[in-house]
């Protein structure tokens, strides 16, 4: 009975499938490490009192909101050749990229609507006491805003990670591709997505399950 | 210390303040009484160019802070400004609120702003909370602090905005006596108030706003015993 189990594809499709856990892992943090930096700059644009900077993030808010991220991943691979740019971006490059463009658009949201939730007062106690513009942002409402910000951020990181699945069409060996490959040669698909679906659901439930904890912590 | 001289301020088409005179000498306590709307917050936070004024000029100890050329820093960390809904820094202990400005602003070392934080602390009766959050505070403590805060600026002209008014009554008191105790002092004051009692102890003086201008202003036996515009007759009868 054992045997029989340790046996079936179930457990033989770990070893394929673990690697692509890593990747999957992997390109979600630096994707959405390039895309938290992105994103900050492009909300607190949003909030610039310089039409042009403002109006430039609001487009690409909604731009990369508003268009599918499968046809975003096969634009910067396909779309961006060498005719167009000089060169090809591999697919590894392409999905950093493609992770942190789509990210950032949702973490500018994020960034600005933290910002914007911190009673005007503060911004007027820390100006009045003869703090700079910066000084009073960099004291006084981005570490505030910073920590309403946590709870939206983790979020953003369980829907970076599921996506990273789309990048399964450009050949990179992530969880999903790894399993397509798998099966495609094993005939197995029922056993390997299940096996598939665990390891996303292993990765994504802690998460949520911390980030729940430390909203408590937080009290945010 | 402060002159005030035709200063007007719009906010867009609407006039909120249509031509303010008004001088305060040093150490000497102001209030500014009047119905709500009649412009009183907007002239206080003009005063420190919370509001950018749309025209006149306001000189304080001697330096034309309307000049477009002036350091707005520098003027706000020598006007002290307590609002009415305390605005303290919540991320921040009580002494650390009260030495960001001296630290930051006036770059003061860590230990010479703590120091100093503590004894301001100490004279507005708070020297055990000086590790607390302001959300474990009362409203009555939380306003406190946030005198010791601007306090801790050492600055030369304190701006009140109706200190008070989000207070529970019995609240009131305490942060009323710190207040006394800094007129005692000699520092100079701008009191947006509805404590008639504070402005009659305590202020030298009394400004009666309606509808963006001074209406009257006099001592505190002249307005508050002997009235003489119509509009502040009725005013202090609603309120007395
Ligand atoms: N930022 C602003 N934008 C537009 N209008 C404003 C702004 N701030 C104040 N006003 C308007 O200016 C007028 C005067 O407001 P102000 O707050 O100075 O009155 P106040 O005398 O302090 O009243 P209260 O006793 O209610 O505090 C009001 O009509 C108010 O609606
Ligand atoms: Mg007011």
């Amino acid at each position: 009975m054992i045997d029989d189990f340790l046996n079936s594809h179930y457990i033989k499709v770990l070893p394929d499938l673990i690697p692509g856990m890593g990747w999957t892992l992997g390109l979600t943090l630096a994707g959405l490490f390039l895309g938290f930096i992105l994103g900050a700059i492009v909300g607190l644009g949003r909030l610039s009192r310089f039409k042009i900077i403002s109006g430039f993030c609001s487009f690409y808010v909604e731009v990369v909101r508003g268009t599918p991220m499968l046809a975003q991943i096969l634009f910067i691979y396909a779309g961006l050749t060498r005719d167009v740019i000089g060169f090809n971006i591999d697919p590894i490059t392409t999905s950093i990229i493609a992770i942190a463009i789509n990210a950032a658009a949702y973490i500018a949201e994020i960034v600005r609507g933290a910002v914007y939730s911190i009673e005007k007062g503060q911004h007027e106690a820390g100006r009045a006491l003869g703090l700079s513009e910066k000084q009073t942002m960099r004291y006084i409402v981005w570490p505030q805003a910073f920590k309403r910000m946590i709870p939206p951020l983790g979020n953003q990181f369980v829907i970076s990670l599921k996506d990273t699945s789309l990048l399964s069409v450009i050949a990179v060996n992530e969880l999903l591709y790894a399993g397509k490959q798998y099966y495609n040669v094993t005939y197995t698909p029922f056993q390997t997505l299940i096996m598939v679906c665990l390891l996303y659901l292993c990765m994504t439930i802690p998460a949520s399950l911390y980030l729940r904890r430390l909203e408590r912590k937080l009290d945010v | 210390m402060i002159t005030v001289n035709d200063l007007h301020k719009h906010f867009g088409s609407l006039e909120v303040l249509k031509g303010i005179d008004a001088k305060v000498e040093e150490k000497e306590v102001v209030c500014v009484i009047g119905p709500s709307g009649s412009g009183k917050s907007t002239f206080l936070r003009c005063l420190n160019l919370l509001e950018d004024v749309t025209s006149g000029e306001i000189t304080i100890d001697g330096d034309v802070v309307t000049d477009p050329k002036v350091d707005i820093n520098a003027v706000r960390s020598q006007v002290g400004m307590v609002f009415q809904h305390f605005n303290l820094f919540p991320h921040k202990t009580v002494l650390e609120n009260i030495t960001l400005g001296p630290i930051k602003v006036k770059g003061e070392s860590e230990q010479e702003a703590n120091e100093n934080g503590r004894s301001l602390l100490e004279k507005v009766g708070l020297s055990d909370k000086a590790d607390m959050y302001p959300d474990s505070l009362s409203g009555g403590q939380k306003q406190r602090v946030a005198i010791a805060r601007s306090l801790a600026m050492n600055p030369k002209v304190m701006l009140f905005d109706e200190p008070t008014s989000a207070l529970d009554p019995e609240l009131v008191g305490d942060v009323l006596e710190v207040m006394k105790d800094l007129a005692r002092e000699g520092m100079t004051m701008v009191v947006v108030t509805h404590e008639m009692g504070f402005a009659r102890e305590v202020g030298h003086r009394v400004l009666f706003m309606d509808e963006g201008v001074i209406m009257e202003e006099g001592n505190p036996e002249q307005i508050f015993e002997n009235p003489q515009d119509p509009r502040t007759q009725s005013f202090l009868s609603k309120i007395l």
